[in-house]
């Protein structure tokens, strides 16, 4: 597209003389060069965006001395990050169940990795590592407009590494109390039209030290990772994007009771170790052509396999195989409860008949199962008390096909469209979950367009149509009208809505435990089906969000940059109840309804100091659960200040809090301090770090505990 | 009578002091140079203008009092190996290629025009365009490192600072990345090497991919992303010309840079950066407006 004022010129020229002006123009004007920032691959400015985003560059991933992504989060205002154990942890933004995250959607490269049949992000096992991120962008609020469905409260997007911008070779080491053991090596080459970067990555800890209860916590985790990744330029105006990633690792999980077994206690644990093997493949491939400055096209596929290893033995009484046991289980768990308290606690056969008498515990159906199992349990001889032991899996592969074609068109200089349309299959295998394989395919149409009324008014409007063969069809709009005060300082008014379908897990989950290589024998077998089993219902309906958002984007001249947001959200058809096992009844019956500010202040004083500050205020928290607004902190946010000393010389210092994070206060201070020396061609970067709790809580739950409040971990990394 | 001899006197006073014979010299003709010759022709009514290949010259030496125009560096070479041709203005070399041909060597009689934006001008604008950007960030090769001197003068003389950083296209892009993250504005010099129709893709989205935006090297680039630059159209040159021709060639410096010129810039990647910039015409008059202070 020809700049306008050099048209301009040349037909103002070509006005002043009758004469060949135009052929004259070429004596002194080269012939200009094709365009490069083309109006389809020129991003908003950010005053300009229909929404809050934060955005974590490589300075500020090193600045934290984070090793995880979840840390990281702690840098998003309004994230609320918790622990379940050393190796699991969950990212949500705002508020919702500590114990699951799934309605965050989580990107590497545009390819999504939550998982298809748990729907959670195992932020641990992901096939990437920290030093490969080049970016992060958080869309704080929901975005299904762009992300699809599962985006409902917000998007994490990580970009990883050009691998034109890492030619060379890059070793790290870290290592530091805790057992924290990690190493990186990277390498990137090019060739005639192409770039390729190859790192592979090792991380190890120990996670959490000691429970409560005194003793040692079994969390520890262990992954090895490698990516590749290339690009290539097949002609000025195409270009092909491929990766594959793989992580290895396992992840410890402790058995600190015989938590399923139908009475506590009355067989000791003999296998404390349920660990989790962990495998993750991706591979993905994108393909963009400009077919003219204005109308680009992206196509990308990818394809990803998790792979998930569980396997441990567990006791119980010959008792919890009986029929009679899991009939009533099935009629009612609670009844079943009943039953084996009364047998754990007092040892009467007289009081479940006096109950059944009553009549008021057990119903018709009921009662002569109870009285059934309590003559077993009494029966001479004891057969039904003796330990029955086998081994039980929780093993699952999930696979994820996608492909995705997107459209850019930019119509005249004032109109933007982006739309396009994808295609996803899942599939998911598991007996224990699932009892065999389960499929599902979601297809997804998408418009997007971008108007600029005037130099200072946008007006940017979306739709989402997606299609769920599990869950059916939706339509989700977004609507956003930003003002340009100037280009650089911005408001903007957001209504969007978003969905979330419910994920496999939820909705068509036959879970049951199949108990292999029992000794001893039951009736002949060696194996048996264990009492409990959960089904999903089956009929969930999608959860529904609106959320509403007034914002302001500035960019102040002297480096200081501010984004506020004052937001209003509600979900309704919420599904949120806890899913266990021997008490899974989600349904569409729970709401949140959230209202607060959040603000992130970025201050660029100088070269030499940087201030960061978030600060999350939640308002009003309404929900039909209060377990969801446990992982809600009414206030929570950092402050960093990062400094370039001169001399090579750099330091960070973070301070994290949050006044209730699963009711517990949430108070750390982070100081990395790092030197640079230039040796010949190459660098080598001396970092140390210390993270140090000023609270003495666990941390998420009650068992998570450090033997210190302080931990010291050190780098050390070289590039040539 | 008398309005008759005021006539006559005014239209004596509007005689040029002496009617000059200018020829313009290339090593071959073409459509758009004789344009350009009848239209500074047509500015020009008391000079006598011709074109004439260096051969033609070789056999028919032009008279001493003559203007010699040259419009490439083929005739710039056969020039400079001349003895007895008369005061000599080049047009369309840029610093570079002149810098390449001359080697050093002293040209009396020869003045050189350069084709390509002066540094204190790109600076200039620079500074108009951004004015709380106070790092300047410019990449060079051997080549063309010669021109660091009048970057690192015209960004002292506005209080500015310069980060220089040696880059080869070929090899990593490491002093690239550097140079982006210690500047606050990527000054885009001519050097071929650096700045080509091979480079410009890579060079573009990388700095745009950091928020930097590229400040020339030439026009030519604005349309496929660059910022903005100053340049000197055909009308320019042919204003330029006319002032040369004015002056007395014994004034005629060894070298020196247009006086007029003229800003375009890309509104859409001003958009995209964030950058409220005035239009083209203003920004010119205003940079003009400097120079003449």
């Amino acid at each position: 597209m020809l700049n306008p004022r050099l048209l301009h010129s040349v037909l103002f020229l070509c006005c002043l003389a009758p004469e060949s002006f135009a052929q004259g123009q070429d004596l002194f004007l080269d012939e200009p060069l094709p365009e490069v920032l083309t109006a389809t691959r020129l991003k908003q400015a950010p005053a300009a965006v229909p929404g809050s985003v934060s955005v974590i560059d490589r300075t500020l991933i090193e600045a934290s001395g984070a090793r995880d992504i979840p840390e990281l989060m702690r840098l998003v205002p309004g994230m609320m990050v918790g622990y379940t154990n050393g190796n699991q942890s969950t990212v949500n933004y705002h508020g919702g169940r500590v114990s699951e995250a799934r309605r965050l959607q989580v990107l590497i490269d545009g390819r999504s990795v939550y998982r298809p049949g748990l729907a959670t992000v195992d932020w641990t096992d992901l096939p990437l590592a920290i030093e490969d991120i080049e970016r992060i962008e958080v869309f704080r609020g929901p975005n299904t407009v762009s992300y699809g469905a599962n985006a409902l409260m917000g998007v994490i997007s990580i970009t990883t590494r050009q691998p034109a911008d890492a030619t060379g070779t890059r070793i790290k080491y870290t290592r530091g109390e805790r057992g924290i053991n990690v190493w990186y090596g990277s390498q990137g080459f090019s060739s005639e039209n192409a770039d390729f970067l190859l790192s592979l990555s090792g991380q190890s800890d120990n996670g959490f030290d000691h429970t409560d209860l005194g003793t040692k916590y079994r969390d520890s985790r262990r992954s090895t990772r490698m990516l590749l990744s290339a690009s290539h330029s097949l002609e000025p105006n195409q270009n092909l994007d491929w990766q594959l990633a793989l992580k290895e690792g396992s992840n410890q999980r402790g058995v600190y009771s015989n938590e399923i077994a139908l009475i506590q206690g009355a067989v000791p644990v003999i296998d404390n170790s349920r660990d989790v093997e962990a495998r993750d493949f991706a591979g993905s491939l994108r393909w963009t052509l400009d077919i003219d400055p204005s109308h680009s096209i992206q196509v990308q596929s990818s394809l990803q396999q998790w792979q998930r290893r569980q396997e441990w033995s567990a006791c119980d009484l010959a008792l919890s195989f009986t029929p009679e046991v899991s009939a009533l289980f099935n009629l009612r768990p609670d009844a079943l409860d009943t039953v084996a308290n009364i047998l754990e606690r007092f040892n009467d056969p007289t009081l479940i008949p006096l109950q059944v008498a009553r009549g008021r515990y057990y119903s018709a159906a009921e009662a002569p199962l109870a009285l059934a199992i309590n003559d077993y349990y009494f029966a001479p001889g004891g057969t039904y008390r003796a330990p029955v032991c086998g081994s039980l899996n929780n093993n699952i592969d999930e696979t994820r096909f996608d492909l995705e074609i997107q459209d850019t068109l930019s119509l005249g200089e004032n109109l933007r469209l982006l739309s396009g349309a994808s295609y996803r299959k899942d599939r998911t295998v598991s007996e224990t979950y699932f009892g065999g394989a389960l499929e599902n395919e979601i297809w997804r149409l998408f418009g997007h367009l971008e108007w600029y009324l005037s130099e200072q008014w946008v007006l940017q409007g979306g739709a989402m149509l997606e299609d769920d063969q599990l869950s059916g069809f939706s339509l989700t709009p977004r609507i956003a009208l930003n003002y340009l005060i100037t280009p650089r300082h911005g408001l903007r008014f957001v209504y969007s809505e978003a969905v979330r379908s419910p994920d496999m897990f939820e909705n068509d989950v036959r879970w049951t435990y199949r108990l292999e290589n029992l000794s001893p024998q039951i009736g002949g077998s060696n194996s048996a089906y264990y009492y409990a089993s959960a089904n999903g219902p089956g009929d969930l309906d999608q959860e529904i969000m609106r959320s509403r958002e007034i914002g302001y984007n500035g960019h102040f001249d002297f480096g200081l940059s501010i984004d506020i947001k004052l937001f209003n959200d509600e979900v309704h058809q919420m599904i949120s109840e806890p899913l266990k096992i021997d008490d899974f009844a989600p349904s569409n019956d729970n709401y949140m309804w959230i209202r607060g500010a959040e603000t992130e202040i970025d201050w660029q004083i100088l070269d030499s100091d940087r201030l960061r500050i978030t600060y999350a205020y939640i308002r009003d928290f309404k929900s039909s659960e209060k377990s969801h607004g446990r992982l809600t902190a009414r206030n929570s946010g950092s402050a960093g200040w990062m400094r370039n000393w001169g001399n090579n010389w750099s330091s960070s210092l973070f301070y994290h809090g949050a006044d209730l994070l699963n009711e517990r206060r949430f108070e750390r201070i982070d100081l990395r301090v790092a030197k640079r020396f230039r040796i010949g061609e190459a660098e080598l970067e001396l970092a140390a770090m210390l993270q140090q709790r000023l609270d003495d809580e666990a941390l998420t739950w009650r068992e998570n505990l450090y033997d210190d409040r302080r931990v010291v971990y050190a780098s050390a990394q070289l590039e040539f | 009578m008398r309005r008759l001899i005021l006539l006559l006197c005014s239209l004596l006073i509007c005689l040029p002091l002496q009617a000059a014979e200018v020829i313009f010299s290339a090593a071959s003709d073409s459509d758009s140079l004789r344009a350009f010759m009848q239209a500074l022709a047509r500015q020009r009514p008391q000079d006598r203008f011709e074109f004439r290949t260096p051969t033609q010259l070789q056999q028919n030496a032009p008279a001493s009092d003559a203007r010699l125009v040259v419009l490439d560096l083929e005739t710039l070479d056969w020039r400079l190996r001349q003895h007895a041709m008369p005061a000599t203005l080049v047009i369309r070399i840029s610093r570079f290629e002149g810098t390449q041909l001359l080697a050093g060597r002293p040209h009396p009689g020869v003045t050189l025009l350069w084709s390509d934006p002066p540094p204190h001008r790109q600076v200039q604008l620079a500074r108009l365009l951004l004015p709380n950007s106070k790092r300047l960030g410019l990449l060079y090769d051997q080549e063309s490192a010669f021109l660091l001197d009048d970057y690192r003068q015209a960004a002292d003389a506005l209080g500015l600072e310069l980060q220089t950083r040696k880059w080869n296209p070929q090899g990593s892009r490491r002093p690239l990345l550097a140079l982006l993250a210690s500047s606050d504005l990527l000054l885009g010099i001519d050097a071929p090497r650096l700045y080509n129709a091979d480079t410009i893709k890579s060079l573009l989205l990388t700095s745009y991919a950091r928020n930097r935006a590229l400040l020339g090297p030439t026009a030519g680039f604005v349309r496929a992303g660059s910022l903005a630059s100053t340049f000197s159209d055909q009308q320019d040159w042919l204003d330029e010309l006319n002032d040369w021709l004015d002056r007395p060639a014994s004034q005629w410096p060894p070298s020196a840079y247009p006086s007029h010129f003229k800003v375009v810039s890309n509104r859409q990647v001003a958009r995209a950066l964030g950058l409220a910039i005035d239009d083209d015409d203003a920004l010119t008059r205003q940079l003009a407006a400097g120079e003449t202070r």
